[in-house]
């Protein structure tokens, strides 16, 4: 299978060199075309397809993963969405794992706990930008301090834009995300 | 009267003029295709396209069953650590004040022996484990599997597609699993993204066969551990530590490979071919992987040990889209339109040449002009062609491609 949408190429410069020296070391045998399938490896990179979403849809369809949270009568449960995959990441105080420490399963403790163990499960899944279009109503309520734990435990609720290259006729080029470094 | 009017206007009054106008009004609303509702929406459609046949694409579990224990002996103990809960007054002020925090350690190790099987296989099936690593088949990792690098005092537990950086994964990691000691078993770390030469092959980081129990040290090295080494500009690869269970011990002496391995070729790899040889004796059953992307320290890996030129890549972005050309483009200007049908390379160029014409190869470059559009053009200038002096001194525009 061949993953047009991750392919990389050689500078040209490097191809020429390789060719030179192949015959003297056996590692250097390195095809022009290199193909990375990791799926994920393109959201890092900030260049994967993300959907706009059309004029007339509701906002909130732009984003690789989003964070979700429902509410049932005695539990809560939170995860997050991927636009292709579905869900992803799950955590609810009905999991047996959360529901043995804790004292109610929808009280405001029960909020705050979810939201580390669901971010400490989406560090672990190399998750650290997720969308979300929870608006809660009080700053103190129970969801505001949901996010404020997510938050807190290192994840950051915004997703950086799509890169898009700049088209010669541009009039600014913009900064490849890549080749910046920390 | 108004309408009387109208249709004196219209019929008596510049009679043919009328009817060509009125012509050409739109009148009415005409729905092409079915009414929404009835007819598909886009959503539906994609759906349907990637619809697969059952028949022809299922998917296999080649990993052992999720082991279910008795439902209500289980239900019982629950509800007696549910009822002592309650009771516990001190545990009720915490909630109530908002001040309970968890043991997240404790929560993971509880997940770990409950639901965490079906969750890390959704989680691989995101990363696309599965798919690569076995095509059609997947498995449920029933054992868990607890792997860390150490570099200095820092560790770097490998989860579930974490980020570790290659510097931080040069040794060797340490592993642990539970397991009886009279079982068999063996471990495998593959990079199923960083193939140089065959795109849906794998490089074999580091095999371990006929483990004992869970002695790392006393199981056999068929592959010595290499570190992972991601080239530049090929972001973020995976490598996948599996385990699997033997059910007998297992000769694996063509997969031997003595020393540290370092002819990249004979790391090329196939997991889906190695199980398929080896199926009948070996069950996967246990998963982690993390993540990795090129860092500083990988120049001199691949200078001192792999002994070659580090390789960069750059990202193979598709060409913008250009109509085709046509014979009057009407109401563009021909510079621009022109340039969009040229090599660019050739335009790269020409805007070299003119920036080289005036730069010393010597002397210090002067300093640039705080107003660069505040000078004159000597003599006469076309209007496009000023438009573009312009851009080229702001900096707008194809200059960029030459910086």
């Amino acid at each position: 299978m061949i993953n047009l949408r991750s392919c990389t190429r050689l500078a040209n410069r490097i191809v020429q060199e390789t060719r030179n020296a192949s015959t003297k070391v056996q590692n250097s045998e390195i095809s022009p075309i290199f193909t990375n399938r990791n799926p994920r490896n393109l959201e890092k990179l900030r260049i994967a397809y993300k959907p706009d979403g059309y004029h007339v849809d509701a906002p909130g369809k732009c984003y690789w993963h989003k964070l979700h949270l429902t509410k049932s009568e005695r539990y809560v449960s939170a995860y997050i969405e991927h636009f292709e995959n579905g869900a992803v990441v799950k955590a609810s105080t009905s999991e047996w794992a959360l529901k043995k420490f804790l004292y109610r399963y929808n009280d405001t403790s029960a909020y705050i706990n979810l939201g580390r163990v669901l971010a400490q499960r989406c560090l672990e899944s190399g998750l650290a930008e997720i969308r979300c279009d929870i608006k809660p109503r009080n700053s103190d309520g129970k969801v505001a301090l949901f996010l404020k734990a997510v938050q807190d435990s290192g994840i950051k609720l915004e997703e950086a834009t799509q890169y898009k290259p700049a088209r010669p006729w541009d009039q600014y080029r913009q900064e490849k995300p890549w080749e910046v470094t920390e | 009267m108004a309408c009387t009017l109208w249709n004196i206007c219209k019929n008596n009054i510049n009679g043919p003029f009328n009817s060509v106008w009125c012509g050409s009004v739109r009148c009415g609303h005409h729905l092409r295709g079915k009414p929404p509702g009835i007819a598909k929406s886009l959503e539906e459609k994609l759906l349907e396209k990637k619809k697969k046949d059952p028949v022809l694409s299922f998917r296999v579990d080649i990993g052992f069953p999720i082991v279910l224990s008795s439902r209500s002996k289980k239900l019982d103990e629950r509800l007696k650590v549910l009822k002592e809960q309650r009771k516990n007054t001190q545990l009720e002020k915490l909630a109530r004040t908002k001040s309970l925090l968890v043991d997240l350690n404790k929560v993971r190790q509880e997940w770990l022996t409950t639901c965490a099987s079906s969750h890390i296989k959704e989680r691989a099936d995101h990363f696309g484990i599965f798919e690569h690593l076995y095509g059609d088949a997947y498995f449920h990792p029933t054992v868990p599997l607890n792997v860390s690098y150490t570099q200095g005092d820092i560790e770097h537990p490998v989860f579930f597609g974490n980020t570790i950086k290659p510097k931080d994964a040069q040794s060797k990691p340490e592993i642990s699993y539970e397991s009886d000691s009279k079982t068999l078993w063996s471990l495998i770390l593959t990079n199923p993204d960083g193939h140089f030469t065959e795109h849906n092959k794998e490089y074999v980081h580091w095999f371990l066969g006929n483990i004992p129990g869970n002695k790392i040290s006393s199981g056999e090295t068929l592959i010595d551990y290499l570190q992972p080494f991601p080239p530049k500009g090929t972001g973020f690869h995976r490598l996948v530590f599996v385990l699997y269970k033997q059910n007998q011990k297992i000769d694996f002496t063509n997969y031997k490979k003595n020393g540290k391995c370092l002819n990249l070729s004979e790391r090329t790899f196939s997991t889906y071919e190695f199980y398929k040889k080896f199926q009948d004796d070996l069950t996967p059953a246990g998963l982690a992987f993390f993540q990795s992307d090129w860092d500083s320290s990988l120049k001199e890996f691949y200078h001192n040990i792999l002994e070659i030129k580090e390789p960069v890549f750059e990202y193979d972005f598709p060409d913008p889209y250009i109509r085709k050309q046509e014979w009057f483009p009407l109401r563009k200007p021909f510079n621009l339109y022109m340039d969009k049908y040229r090599d660019p390379k050739e335009i790269n160029k020409e805007f070299l040449q003119r920036k080289l014409k005036n730069s010393h190869p010597f002397k210090t470059p002067p300093p640039p002009v705080p107003y660069p559009n505040a000078q004159n053009f000597s003599g006469y200038i076309p209007s496009w062609l000023k438009l573009e002096k312009t851009k080229s001194r702001l900096g707008w525009g194809r200059i960029n491609d030459i910086k």
